[in-house]
């Protein structure tokens, strides 16, 4: 600020005494001529006058500076910026006419070579006047001076831009378009008044009148675009300009690349695939194209589309570099759709389903495997089959050969660890509890921290409960609950609560050992046993305060065996036969659920729902209990 | 398949059912309901969406005055409970002779309490473009979380008359003077472009050359709207540019920056204080690229207030029999409310027109938060700041979410003045 305020006295001085040309699009470079040799000769009086006319605009006084300045201009009525000032605050204080006198004046006195700006500087003070017609009569003019020359039309375009005639500055343009012959003029300019007044088809026909000329303008239109796709209607015209402008250029590349992005921004991925995988091939890309297209489209959860460029990228391109990742992508897409759609493998009576996409999924990492044996991924792809062979396919004698020999073959690595804790939970499944606790508490030797170590942690504690071992299992929580950060966390709690709360009637606590069999039962799929333990239990133990959990354990077991009834009779009961069970909200959410996703039931699901509400205000559950009444009740809100 | 076993395993849920809608039933149709608005209330934004519901089906409310933190007592009706339960919000069920002994010692002369009988859901508008912009809006956040009904109205609509099908018009964060929030730093941001896009294509539909012109006809319409008898509520900049935007009627106060061409140099000597609602004697501000209209916004609080902590105003309490519409306005279960920071955060006080009734300010600042005045058969109130519960809302933060303020007593002053309108006319006493 400081180094301004010195130099701008002298900078005006040369001003001053510089005989300047009257055209303003000449300003610049004059200056900087004036700058490197300074005139001879300076009037300081003026200079002096200038600056305090300078200070009184600046400072709004506008009619002291206009006296001023009036006198500097007939003192010096060639110096431009004495002009230029006085027109300046003529126009501050609206004086229109004056303004326009001096415009008249300053043409006059200088003659100008080229009075096209002048002219047009006049017709927009008209304008301001609230002389329209006039100002429009003589913009015409300003055209008529020099109508070959394209600048006339910038110079009369952005005059009436400054008064945001945006319409007919679009109007100027197309009829110097016209008068040049040059269809390619002004395009950029015209896209951006055409966008600036949503008139976005012809914003479109002129950036890819921009792109037909240099490609390499690509970038430049997709941020001018992405300026007024908001707008209503912007992206269905913008689209349909471009769909024509490649059905009439299909070889121009950046035609296509700028659909395939307006597909995109349109959520329109398979319309979007189809020009990316067009590119690819005209611009023999090898599938790098398409790679980065299918990249995109499974981050925008796009899996169908996604998985069909993985899928066209092997079978098109299978041995360039990107072929590893596009095998890759592809089984994780099949794995992604498969949750997605919450494919089954398996009917209520056991029988095997079709299961195409986790089939695939599974055939997809295995062909992985395969082709790419020693790629950085392969541990990580071996892992993912031996969890999919365990958690989906439930053959766990695969998943066991799988997860080891990632265990084997990569000791140490992070695929490694996570493969180990599978085998544990492999064995717990199978019954051998010490084998599983050997493995788990090798995962925590070696881990120590980490979130798969406390979950490790918590399948120890388990291990201890399943064995009837409470006091270890206690022992192992109090530590884990500790930690709150952590996911397991809560259900630690949930466990060092039931331990603490179920001990006896016997000094073997035979009801908490029986409930603690029957929980691993569950976890090995054998839900039809646990119903009749638990029938056992609670014909043994009805009184005992494990009741309660008892009976949710066995609404529990006859939801996974897939008697949806009967659950939901086991869950009503719970409520009526301990209505002062920290489970009884559950158990009546776990009704309304399965009458809402097993039974098809949603009126019966909604009243379920609705009756946890008045009985039970302060559960945890209300929030979503509130939100599945809203979304059945289709409010929306 | 059903089995015999799974029906009479399925008998205990149907029955605890039936157990429940029996009892359900036969509270809601005996009783009536209280609505405490205290602090014992779950949820007092909901409460005020409930109330709207209820006069929706032409059943009538008491709105028991500086009752337990402005109370709503209604008479009990099937699935009025459950309507609450699901909800969320606390009521307690009172007998006959319960409610008798509620409303003889709301009506006691020795306590500063009153009934006011709220008997119609006024219809609402918000005035808001369609268009999404990047800052929430606290009255359409409150009327979606309290589930009350509205319409978006904006220049056409009022332009074409429609506000004589609404009651109530709410204002936010809009800029009546035709300056686009002055948001000059962001003119190249899309928004922004289609903000003005649209803008002037209206002001060219309705035949103006200018957007300030158009929105002074906007102004100028609410102005009458409000003269035969509508309600104004307007919050943020909505309050001090629709002042502005009427005292300026003879003149331009918009840079060029925003319109093309300078401010009128006389401008300051044009304005006509006796068009504006709430405030006179200001001073429009015209430098374009200042956030700020004019001098009737405080600004920010004092350095070392600054903080939401330490940054709060105080309502002010009313005689309840004698001033029913600013103790309406004003029903809280706190005295003092935490500030929020908008684009106008608090009005100065030596700008506000003696016939407003100022109704919260910032103690020992000199600022007005919250303010109410008559004009024709109508009401207006103002409200300072953008956002109740986000201390200070910047262009393009998240909206809001109201679950995490289910007790906001900053939006408990915004759904006052909904039901405000539902109140029935009563005789002031002599």
């Amino acid at each position: 600020m400081c180094r301004m305020s010195r130099v701008l006295p002298f900078f005006l001085l040369i001003l001053v005494c510089w005989d300047v040309a009257p055209v303003h699009a000449q300003r610049v470079q004059i200056r900087s001529r004036a700058q490197r040799t300074p005139p001879a000769g300076v009037d300081s009086t003026l200079v002096a006058r200038f600056q305090l006319a300078d200070t009184y605009l600046r400072g709004a006084q506008y009619d002291r500076a206009i006296v001023l300045l009036e006198d500097l201009y007939a003192a010096s009525p060639k110096t431009f910026v004495f002009y230029e000032k006085l027109k300046e605050a003529y126009e501050n204080v609206k004086r229109y006419d004056d303004a326009v006198a001096l415009v008249d004046d300053w043409m006059q006195r200088n003659q100008a070579s080229d009075p096209t700006t002048l002219i047009a500087e006049k017709a927009r003070l008209y304008y301001l006047k609230g002389e329209e017609q006039t100002a429009f009569t003589i913009w015409d003019e300003a055209v008529a001076q020099a109508a070959d020359n394209q600048n006339t039309y910038r110079i009369v375009y952005s005059k009436m831009t400054q008064v945001r005639l945006l319409d007919r500055a679009i109007m100027v343009l197309e009829q110097g378009r016209e008068a040049v012959g040059e269809a390619s003029l002004f395009q950029a300019e015209l896209a951006y008044l055409y966008s600036l007044t949503g008139q976005h088809e012809q914003a479109m026909e002129e950036y890819l009148g921009l792109l037909s000329t240099n490609e390499r303008q690509l970038n430049y239109v997709r941020n001018r675009l992405n300026r007024s796709l908001e707008q209503e209607g912007a992206l269905e015209a913008s689209i349909a300009v471009a769909e024509r402008g490649v059905r009439k250029a299909p070889l121009n590349r950046s035609y296509r690349e700028l659909l395939g992005w307006l597909y995109m921004e349109a959520e329109q991925y398979s319309k979007a695939l189809n020009e990316y995988r067009a590119i690819d091939r005209l611009e023999k890309e090898q599938g790098r194209v398409l790679f980065d297209f299918a990249q995109r489209a499974a981050d925008a959860s796009a899996y169908d589309i996604a998985l069909e460029a993985f899928d066209e990228v092997l079978t098109r391109y299978p041995d360039t570099p990107v072929a590893a990742d596009a095998q890759l992508g592809l089984a994780e897409m099949h794995q992604r759709w498969a949750e997605k759609t919450r494919e089954h493998l398996f009917d209520e009576n056991g029988n095997r389903l079709s299961a195409p996409h986790y089939e695939a999924a599974l055939d997809t990492y295995r062909a992985f495997l395969q082709r790419f044996p020693n790629h950085p991924y392969y541990p990580e792809v071996l892992r993912r089959i031996g969890r999919l062979q365990q958690d989906i396919f439930f053959n766990l004698g695969e998943a066991d050969a799988t997860l080891t020999e990632v265990t084997q073959r990569y000791p140490n690595s992070q695929a490694a660890h996570q493969a180990q804790y599978d085998l544990g939970r492999i064995a717990l499944v199978r019954g051998q509890l010490e084998q599983a606790r050997i493995i788990f508490a090798r995962l925590v030797d070696a881990l120590r921290i980490g979130e798969l170590a406390e979950q490790a942690r918590y399948e120890q504690a388990l291990i201890h409960f399943y064995r009837g071992e409470f006091e270890g299992a206690k022992t192992l929580v109090s530590v884990l609950d500790e930690n709150t950060s952590t996911d397991v966390a809560n259900d630690a709690i949930a466990l060092k609560v039931l331990l603490l709360n179920n001990p006896g009637p016997d000094s073997l606590s035979t009801p908490l050992r029986t409930y603690a069999q029957a929980s691993l039962m569950l976890r090995q799929r054998r839900a039809n046993e646990v119903v009749d333990l638990m029938d056992d239990l609670l014909r043994r133990y009805g009184s005992h305060p494990l009741a309660d959990e008892a009976r949710f354990l066995r609404a529990q077991a006859l939801r996974d065996a897939r008697r949806p009834e009967e659950a939901l009779a086991a869950f009503g009961e719970l409520p009526l036969m301990h209505p002062d069970s920290p489970l009884a909200d559950r158990s009546l959410f776990q009704s309304a659920e399965i009458q809402e996703q097993d039974l098809n039931d949603p009126e019966a699901a909604l009243e379920t729902y609705t009756q946890i509400l008045t009985l039970y205000p302060g559960s945890l559950l209300v929030p979503e209990i509130r939100l599945r009444i809203r979304a059945l009740r289709g409010d929306g809100a | 398949m059903r089995t015999a076993k799974t029906r009479r395993l399925a008998l205990p849920l149907a029955a605890l059912l039936a157990l429940f809608a029996f009892f359900g039933t036969k509270n809601a149709s005996a009783q009536d309901i209280l609505i405490p608005m205290d602090a014992r209330q779950s949820n007092h934004l909901k409460a005020y969406g409930v109330a709207y519901w209820v006069l929706q089906k032409a059943i009538p409310i008491d709105w028991l005055l500086n009752y337990r933190g402005g109370s709503f007592l209604i008479e009990g009706f099937a699935d009025l409970e459950k309507e609450l339960a699901i909800r969320g919000v606390y009521f307690e069920r009172l007998s006959g002779a319960q409610t008798a002994q509620v409303i003889a010692s709301v009506e006691s002369e020795s306590t500063n309490t009153a009934v006011v009988r709220l008997e119609k859901p006024p219809r609402i508008a918000v005035y808001a473009p369609k268009q999404t912009l990047p800052w929430d809006d606290a009255v359409l956040l409150a009327l979606t979380y309290a589930e009350v009904p509205y319409d978006m109205v904006y220049d056409d609509d009022v332009l074409g008359g429609e506000l004589s099908n609404y009651d109530w018009l709410h204002l936010h964060h809009e800029d009546f003077t035709g300056q686009y929030g002055k948001f000059y730093q962001y003119r190249n941001m899309p928004w922004y472009i289609e903000q003005q896009r649209q803008a002037e294509a209206a002001a060219r539909r309705h035949g103006y050359r200018k957007v300030s012109q158009l929105k002074l006809a906007v102004a100028q319409t609410i102005r009458n709207y409000v003269f035969e008898g509508g309600f104004l509520f307007a919050m943020c900049s909505g309050t001090d540019t629709f002042d502005i935007a009427l005292a300026a009627l003879n003149t331009d106060i918009v840079p060029s920056e925003y319109d093309g061409d300078p401010v009128d140099p006389g401008a300051l000597q044009k304005l006509d204080f006796s068009q504006s609602f709430a405030f006179t004697d200001f001073r429009p501000s015209f430098n374009a690229t200042e956030y700020e209209h004019a001098d009737i916004d405080a600004q920010l609080p004092p350095q070392q207030l600054q903080n939401p902590a330490l940054d709060y105003f105080t309502l002010f309490e009313f005689s309840a029999k004698w001033d029913p519409v600013p103790t309406m306005l004003t029903q809280n279960h706190v005295a003092t409310v935490k500030g929020f920071i908008g684009q106008t955060t608090a009005f100065r006080k030596r700008f506000v027109k003696p016939s407003a009734v100022i109704m919260a300010e910032a103690p020992g600042r000199d600022e007005v938060k919250y303010l109410h005045g008559s004009f024709g058969q109508g009401t207006f109130t103002y409200y300072a700041g953008h956002d109740p519960e986000d201390y200070q809302h910047y262009v393009g933060d998240p909206p809001t979410d109201l679950n995490l303020h289910k007790n906001s007593p900053g939006y408990r002053l915004i759904l006052n003045n909904i039901l405000f309108p539902a109140a029935k006319k009563k005789k002031q006493k002599t």
